[in-house]
Order: C-alpha cells, then structure tokens, then sequence
C-alpha cells in the first residue's frame, strides 16, 4: 500500500498545513462518534493482527471488546453515543498498531531468514 | 563398472595416505597430551573466567550462575529464567540467534540443578568470538517480554513439570531432597503443578531475578577448548555490559544447609520408586569414605557381562526388573549418598531391603577387604573422571567458582579415598545408620515399606 503520511511527517511545513484537513477527516469518519478508537477497525483477518491480539493485556483485550460491542449496539439503534463519551485526540491512542507493527517485523525477519542465502566466507 | 583391481589399488592407496597422515595426528596427539586437565581461572574484570584449552576441534562455553532452585525466593523463578535463555535481546529475536548459530553449526542449551543455572553453548574453535558475544548478550540484554512468557515460556514449562511429575525416580529423589533438607537444597527443582504459578512465575518477578542473579560476583565463565587468552580477550570485549551488582540492590543469598531427614510416601499411578538417603559428601568438605561407601553398594555393574563386585548389584541379581544405583549427590555445603531404587513395587521393596543389609553388613565389618580395595579405585577413578569429561567437568567448576571462589579439585577428595580402610569405612557406614536417614517412597505404597520396617531411623 502506497502512503504519502511518511513524506508528509517529514516535512513539518506541509504536517502544518494538512492537519487541519487530517482532524476534519477523523471526524468526518464518524468512527470516534460511535466510541471507538481507530485501532478498534483494523481487520482482524490478517495473521499479525490475529497474533497482535492475543498479545492484548487482558485490560485492554476487555475495553476493545466492549468498545466495539457498543459500537455494534449504535449501529443497531442508528444512534451516535452522547458527546460527552465521544473518543477524542486524548483518548484515541495506539494500542494495537505498535504491537502490530512489531508482529509484522517479526513474521518479515523469519521470511527472510527462511530466504537467507548463505556465503560462506573463503579460508 | 569398476574392476577389481582398481578398488584394491584405490584402498592400498587409501591404507598409504593414512600411514603417510599418522605423524601430523601423533603430534596433535601429544600437544593434547602435554597440557594438564586443570582449569585455568582468571578474573576479567570482576567475572570470574575458567578455562581449559584441550587443543580440540569444537569449544563448550558455558555459564554458570548462582540461581539455582536453591536461591530462588519463589517457586518457579530458576525455571522460568532458564527457559528465557536464547529468547527476545536488545539487539535481536530469538529466532536470528536460532537460526545464526544453525548456521554456524551450534549448539544451545540451558538447564538448572539445584545450585546453579547452566547456560552453555558447543561450537567450532573458530567461533568463540560469535557466541562469547552471544552468551553475553543472554545475560544482559535479554527482554523479558510478556507475549514470550504467554507464548513460548508456559506452554513448554507445564510440559515439562508434567514430564518431571509422571517421572516417578525423579520425585522420589526430589520428595528425599526435601525431607533432608527442608528449604534452600530441599526446594523442588520442578515447581509443583499445584502450585499456584500465576502467584510466584511472571515475567516481571523473572526479570527481578535475573537482574538479582545476572551479575558478575554470582556469574562463572567456564570454557573447555578454547585458550584462556583468547576467552579473557573476548571476555574483555563483551561481558562489559554484565552488571556488576544489582539494580534492585536485592540480593539472595542462601543460609547455611542443615540436614533433617525423614521419611515421605506419595501414591503415583507411573511406576515405584524409593530413594534411600543419607547425609553425604559436599563439595568444600568432601568426605572420601562416602565416595567409597556409594562406590561399594554400587548398583550399577561397571564391567561388561557381569553383575560386578558391589553389594547391591550382587544382592539384587535375581530381583527381576530393579534398577538400582548408589550415588553421592554433592552440593556447595552439603550432599546426599542416595541410594535409587524403581521397578516393580515389589522389587523396590526387595532391593530396598538389601540396601540396608548391604549398608549394616559394611557396618559390621563383614565386607572383604579386597572389595574395599575395589570400591576405592573406582571411587578415585569416578571422582577424576568427572573432572575430566566435559560436561561434568564444566558444572563442577562452574558452582565451584560461584559457590566457594575457585574452581573445584579433586586433589584432595582423591587422596582421601586413598587413605580410606576398611575400619574407617565401617565407622562411616555406622554412623550413618545411627543416624538419621532420608526415605521417600512414590508408587504403591501398599507394597512399599516403611522406613521403620527396612530398619532405618528417621
């Protein structure tokens, strides 16, 4: 998947200008209306985020799920939550995406090293 | 097809390359011969180093630390520590340290006794420099990650405690432990599966533990096969970053062992066992006439094809299915002669009380002198064989240095057994049988004896 966020952060001029338009668009997204965080809706399909997961703190683990069940209950009754238990800046925080992307090095580096070639050096 | 007389040319050529090669082999072989068996100790910056350089091919290196179940403040930590060995570092995964020393032919092991925990690493000659490096590593950057210790770590661990409680020899040696020694030395080496594990075993009081443990007033370096320069060098280079005390400032120390005795029976459903134990020999009071007594009731015959000339091999011939053998079991201040005894209930019991007839006729002095002289050669041999083999040599070098400062000798111990008579021998079995001994039976208790029957105090 191609990104253009790594291009964007490194140059703060441009961070500036599109974070007005990046918080309208988290908004706009409506998922933070409905009480989750944004790492509540990466699909669980995938092996690393299977393996991410289970690596949850049982704390965690429990708020996820019970974000996402009240979530599910909006989304039945075609209702937003109160304002007031709106996810905002503060409380949308990464708790899954790090582990994810740790898991994600960790299948990469056994791949890799199931590819290694070996050269052995000349005696 | 090849003719006949090729091949015979091809081996005659084959028998004159291996003379031609003898003279290079001769001389490694009396290079190897010149240098003394001895460790060599050194202190590299406040770590205490050993190493024996035996001209051969392949290197075991190994660490000894002072974490053995013995020092463990709770249950569990020893094993847990010794299953996280090789996992997650700072600098890389489990997996590339698997898979580089794969490819470097390698070979990792950890396990624990009761005194120390054993990290070791068996390797080419050319490869010290990757795997001092990498034992390093183990000891100082290791992690400590949650997701290993729920992941890896558990699982493997209650397989293995299954595998230690389904084996019946081993927890009968393990219940004598602790009815000898209560706590410290009497701890279990596997933690009981019911004991409450989420209580003591997490990684976080693992981590504790090691960082109590993984500094180098508690830490021997111990190598077999490689020259003490180049292991001080690379010592010099990579052992840096081991503490020197611990973070926490916890300590653990363990105090003095004392010996109890008693007697333990556990039901089991995999088979009889029963350890008969003694107060034995430690390593820095060794004791020559009990080397000599365990040598004497022997159990096991050294001799091909026979059943050999100590008491128990020979008063337990015709006993179908027994398995028995004599031992001292040293510690840094105390030891067990155990004598270990499975097979069908009824053989235990049989060989358990030819145990005590062979003990009290060494007591009253009914054994021939000429068995006395067998059993001291083969205690001498016994106790300079284990300092010369690798794998024994390394551990009791290893919780020499941790435990008293400097590398085990058996210079002493042997020369006592030299000294060792029948009269000394008969003192020393008197005393035992006078006093207190250690009986744990596991299996069906219904044909197991008592203590008390086989005519034992405890």
């Amino acid at each position: 998947m191609v990104s253009l966020a790594p291009f964007i952060v490194k140059r703060p001029w441009l961070h500036k200008l599109m974070m007005p338009i990046s918080k309208w668009y988290v908004n706009a997204a409506g998922y933070r209306k409905m009480g989750l965080r944004y790492d509540d809706l990466y699909e669980e399909e995938r092996e690393a985020v299977q393996i991410a997961l289970k690596r949850l703190s049982p704390k965690e683990a429990y708020e996820r799920v019970y974000r996402i069940r009240r979530a599910a209950q909006c989304s039945y009754q075609h209702k937003l939550l109160p304002k007031n238990e709106w996810i905002n800046d503060q409380t949308d925080v990464p708790y899954l995406a790090p582990i994810i992307k740790q898991v994600e090095a960790e299948l990469a580096e056994k791949d890799a090293l199931d590819a290694a070639t070996v050269i052995r050096k000349a005696h | 097809m090849i003719s006949r007389a090729a091949l015979a040319r091809n081996a005659q050529q084959a028998v004159r390359r291996s003379w031609a090669a003898r003279p290079a082999q001769q001389r490694t072989l009396a290079s190897a011969a010149s240098s003394s068996g001895a460790f060599e100790t050194s202190d590299g910056s406040g770590l205490k180093v050993a190493s024996r350089d035996s001209h051969g091919p392949t290197t075991k290196l190994a660490i000894v630390a002072k974490a053995g179940t013995r020092f463990q403040p709770l249950p569990g930590l020893t094993v847990g520590l010794e299953e996280y060995a090789f996992k997650n570092t700072q600098r890389r995964t489990a997996l590339r340290i698997t898979r580089e020393s794969e490819l470097l032919g390698g070979q990792l092991a950890s396990s624990h006794t009761r005194e120390a925990l054993i990290l070791e690493a068996s390797f080419l000659r050319d490869d010290l420099p990757y795997f001092a490096e990498l034992l390093a590593e183990v000891v100082s950057m290791t992690k400590y990650t949650t997701h290993e210790f729920h992941e890896e770590i558990e699982p493997v661990l209650r397989i293995k405690q299954n595998n230690f409680y389904n084996n019946v020899a081993a927890l009968a040696l393990d219940n004598a432990h602790s009815v000898a020694f209560h706590t410290g030395l009497g701890s279990s080496v596997y933690p009981t599966p019911s004991t409450p594990s989420k209580k003591y075993l997490n990684e976080e009081y693992i981590a504790s533990f090691a960082d109590a443990v993984y500094t180098k007033p508690s830490l021997a370096l111990v190598a077999d096969g490689a020259s003490s320069q180049d292991v001080s060098k690379w010592v010099g280079q990579f052992f840096n970053d081991v503490q020197s005390s611990a973070q926490s400032g916890q300590k653990f120390d363990a105090t003095a062992t004392k010996y109890y005795g008693g007697e333990q029976r556990t039901t089991h459903t995999g088979g009889n066992a029963m350890v008969i134990a003694f107060p034995g020999s430690a390593y820095t009071a060794p004791k020559p006439e009990v080397a000599v007594l365990a040598a004497l009731l022997g159990g096991k015959s050294t001799i091909k094809w026979s059943t050999g000339y100590s008491l128990l091999s020979k008063a337990t011939s015709d006993v179908v299915g027994l398995n028995v053998s004599a031992s001292n079991i040293p510690y840094s201040d105390a030891g067990l002669l155990a004598v270990q005894l499975s097979g069908p209930a009824a053989s235990v019991r049989a060989g358990a009380e030819a145990t005590v007839k062979s003990l009290e006729s060494i007591a009253n002095g009914s054994v021939p002198k000429e068995e006395v002289a067998k059993a001291v050669a083969n205690a001498k041999f016994n106790a300079l064989d284990a300092t010369q083999l690798r794998e024994p040599s390394l551990h009791l070098v290893g919780s020499g240095i941790v435990n008293t400062g400097k590398a085990y000798e058996p210079a002493s111990l042997v020369q006592g057994i030299e000294k060792v008579s029948a009269e000394s021998l008969k003192n020393a079995a008197k005393a035992l049988l006078e006093g207190k001994a250690s009986v744990s039976s596991v299996g069906d208790l219904f044909l197991l004896p008592y203590a008390e029957q086989l005519g034992l105090r405890v």
